[in-house]
């Protein structure tokens, strides 16, 4: 009733858009993809402890995976991360519960220390037993999840030339009906998931820095992608365009996800830029609202009950998380001194890792911010979300130390 | 009309230097804001324009930049910053033609400073420029000539002149309490390790790349050009020497007084990066990942060094000037403030923190506030072109004896080296057509 009510007060036609996020197969509470598996940075598990003693969490393992932002992923009972060091990335797979190492491949790459440490910034994905994953510079991979043996891999950029943005490639890989998409070209590009072989290609300009996003559009299924000049749909099957919103950023740093709801695509990004709805129908895009105090740099918000949560604020900033409704733009609150920390969702509560490494558990409330615990349990930078599966957060800084939070009810 | 607003400035700024406690005499005009443009609109530039809106006296009138796409990010962050909708123009030499500002802020990289400045005085506008003043010695010598010419203010952007700390360091410098100071050193140190050369790629799209190489070399795009790398390539800065080396070389002439420099002599190159590479298909930076400048001074000797591999966990700081008097270290600063390590044991280290704006952690409020007001009570500006001149030569000077090979002795009064033709060459570079070098 709602869905039909704001389309008509759009004045939109009565043909029935109907548009919702594809959600992926995955077994209760794993965690098999980049913003997990609605691709909403939410985790439907619930269950979990929101509190913890005065002395701290319970720690469950901790590891060292070398420079980067990469977040986890989880599922079958194996968790996966990748990260740089001596001149080459790894990617890694441990127990997810023990921490115990499984396996891991490294191969050659530059390090890409522009006005930050540098490593690795994306994520794999977990999808049929494979990990697909995309280095900064284009090297592709399927591995056998289990044994780490490599299906396939290809270098994307050296096969079609498109150009590297500044800060290398970024997107986690998107499985999709058989393809595997990646945010590589102006409008992406899709590749045989079980060969690697490239299937469609996009212009040799820029891409942006977002995961894949598919969504089902008045029965037509797209993908959506931050280019480095806009926010885009194209048809998986052929990589046609169908529809672009021009959104410029500074350095052409369209990295946060979109989110999409109701008939609407959310759009946020740093350096100033801010956030903007719009309408999404037949044409192109129409701007419902645009706010430029939320300004998601690197991670995209949650949307949780008409509200988005999200850390606004650029990497060089004191960041903060915010509150903002949905339908109107209308900012709620905001919690100071975050720096560009990020967060997921859980079972009504925000999950949150300040920049400086302090975990929160809050319930997400447009009322405010009122962590039911907190704790110091990183040093440095952190940039990748927190990532809960199966009682377990997975939480990582910059420099590569990983630490898993325990709050398994006993 | 400009001319009637211009006259009456110069009288209003008569009677506010009589009036030391109303500084903002312009200001007092109801409404009346600096039409202010920036030329070069990448970071550094947008974060001086800020203080230009934050100043409050200051409406955007003009961006120029060309690329199309820094335009429109910088034209959008203005207009959410401050609701000014600033004219946009790929080209300078238009935009002071059609605005007219009051102001011009530029922010180009070096090779640009010199035209961009000349063409905005000439046109009548006060100027906020960033260091080093030229990229060579004699473009910033026409810089220096065209501004006194202009009547205008031109301040540069040699923020720690203004920096509290940096104040308060000079006065204890100056107090005696380091004492005799024989010799300096100045330095910037960090890590890195060898470069391996990055392809070359079409330039972004809606970038006009041949304008912003304009009379420097046209290299082939590369992305480890620009944005911001260009200060590692010797076409269009002068590295390390010439980025952090002009901020500290003018401390040293800041508490010396201007001390005549005699002679330099420079080393270095690139042993860890390794040889620079530029072909068709890809390059590397050239500027040298190491350098070693001894300048000598009639009363005392100052060091430069610079290393972009090793860091410097071996010593307490990695930026900044030792001021070696009798009576002690003083280790000026940038994040660590001063530091003074006195000579007698019984002594106490004195310390104070520095208070920089961040992120960047400069003083660019102070400096600008300081640009205001020496327009509004036609005063010089606390970093204005007579001294970013000076301070600018020394480093620019290293570099040509580092061309060279040899030491340099100056003649500071005419701006000469002795007997070196050379080396005298070198403080020119042939421009590439259609732009002509500015002539002193």
């Amino acid at each position: 009733m709602r869905f039909k009510h704001s389309l008509l007060r759009l004045g939109l036609r009565s043909g029935m858009v109907l548009l919702t996020v594809l959600c992926a197969a995955a077994p209760a509470a794993d965690w098999p993809q980049w913003r997990g598996p609605g691709r909403t940075g939410i985790s439907i598990e619930k269950g979990w402890l929101d509190q913890w003693p005065a002395a701290g969490p319970a720690i469950a393992w901790r590891a060292a995976v070398g420079l980067g932002a990469s977040s986890f992923v989880v599922g079958d009972g194996r968790v996966f991360t990748m990260g740089h060091a001596d001149g080459q990335d790894t990617v890694f797979c441990f127990e997810a519960v023990s921490g115990k190492p499984i396996w891991k491949h490294s191969y050659p790459a530059e390090l890409g220390d522009k006005f930050f440490e540098g490593g690795t910034t994306g994520t794999p994905t977990l999808d049929g037993g494979r990990l697909y994953a995309l280095s900064r510079w284009g090297d592709a991979f399927c591995f056998e999840a289990a044994t780490g043996k490599i299906i396939w891999s290809v270098n994307v950029q050296k096969e079609t030339g498109c150009p590297v943005p500044d800060w290398g490639f970024t997107g986690a890989p998107l499985v999709l009906a058989g393809r595997l998409i990646l945010n590589v070209g102006e409008a992406g590009l899709a590749l045989d998931k079980a060969t690697g072989k490239l299937l469609w290609k996009s212009a040799d300009k820029n891409a942006g820095y977002s995961t894949p996003l598919p969504v089902e559009l008045d029965g037509r299924v797209l993908v959506l992608l931050g280019s480095s000049k806009s926010y885009l749909a194209v048809n998986p099957v052929d990589g046609k365009e169908a529809w672009r919103a021009p959104w410029v950023t500074e350095y052409g740093v369209n990295a946060a996800d979109p989110i999409v709801s109701g008939g609407k695509m959310f759009v946020s990004t740093g350096y100033g830029k801010g956030a903007a709805l719009f309408a999404l129908g037949a044409g192109a895009p129409e701007e419902v609202w645009r706010a430029r105090a939320f300004r998601t740099q690197l991670n995209a918000a949650v949307l949780h009950d008409g509200h988005l949560y999200g850390v606004d604020g650029d990497t060089t900033s004191i960041g903060g998380i915010k509150c903002l409704e949905f339908a109107t733009g209308t900012e709620k609150w905001a919690h100071k001194d975050f720096r560009t920390g990020a967060l997921s969702m859980a079972d009504g509560r925000l999950i949150a890792l300040s920049g400086t490494g302090t975990l929160m558990i809050a319930p997400a409330s447009p009322t405010g911010f009122s962590p039911t615990a907190s704790a110091k349990i990183l040093d440095g930078k952190c940039w990748a979300a927190p990532v809960l599966a199966n009682g377990l957060i997975y939480c990582r800084n910059t420099s590569g130390n990983v630490v898993v939070i325990d709050v398994r009810k006993k | 009309m400009k001319l009637d607003r211009r006259s009456f400035l110069r009288k209003s700024a008569v009677a506010g230097a009589a009036f030391a406690a109303a500084p903002y005499v312009r200001a007092a005009a109801p409404g009346r804001k600096f039409r202010t443009a920036l030329i070069g609109c990448g970071w550094w530039g947008k974060n001086i324009l800020k203080e230009a809106m934050a100043s409050g006296r200051c409406q955007t009138a003009a961006l120029a930049d060309v690329d199309a796409t820094t335009l429109e990010v910088a034209a959008d962050q203005v207009n959410g910053l401050s609701g000014d909708t600033p004219k946009t123009y790929k080209d300078y030499r238009e935009l002071l033609a059609r605005e007219k500002p009051d102001i011009v802020i530029i922010a180009t990289p070096d090779h640009w400073h010199a035209l961009n400045t000349i063409a905005a005085v000439s046109a009548g506008a006060h100027v906020f420029v960033e260091k080093p003043t030229g990229h060579t010695v004699n473009e910033s010598r026409a810089m220096l000539k065209a501004v006194r010419d202009s009547g205008r203010v031109a301040q540069i952007g040699l923020h720690r002149r203004i920096g509290p700390h940096h104040v308060s360091g000079m006065q204890f410098l100056k107090s005696g309490a380091v004492g005799e100071v024989g010799m300096v050193r100045v330095f910037a140190h960090g890590g890195g390790d060898v470069e391996k050369p990055s392809l070359n790629e079409a330039p972004p799209d809606g970038m006009d790349w041949d304008f912003w190489c304009g009379p420097a070399p046209l290299r082939p795009f590369n992305k480890r050009i620009h944005p911001g790398g260009w200060r590692n390539y010797l076409d269009y800065a002068n590295g390390q020497l010439g980025d952090w080396g002009v901020h500290w070389l003018d401390q040293v002439m800041w508490w010396s007084g201007d001390a005549p420099l005699k002679r330099v002599f420079c080393a270095g190159g690139r042993p860890v990066r390794g040889v620079p590479v530029l072909n068709t298909k890809e390059q590397t930076s050239d500027a040298p990942d190491h350098q070693v400048a001894t300048y000598e001074f009639e009363k005392f000797t100052c060091v430069w060094e610079h290393r972009r591999f090793a860091d410097n966990n071996s010593e307490k700081h990695k930026i900044g000037a030792y001021f070696y008097g009798t009576k002690g270290v003083l280790h000026l600063g940038w994040r660590d403030g001063w530091t003074f390590y006195p000579t007698a044991k019984s002594a106490k280290i004195e310390h104070e923190n520095p208070q920089l704006q961040e992120p960047d952690g400069h003083n660019l409020a102070l400096l600008w506030a300081d640009f205001m007001e020496s327009i509004d009570q036609r005063r010089a500006p606390v970093a204005g072109i007579e001294l970013a001149h000076r301070a600018t030569v020394l480093p620019l000077l290293g570099m040509v004896s580092w061309r060279v090979g040899r030491s340099l002795a100056w003649d500071a009064a005419t701006e000469r080296v002795i007997g070196d033709p050379e080396a005298n060459q070198l403080l020119s570079r042939p421009y590439r057509e259609p732009w002509i070098y500015p002539s002193a």
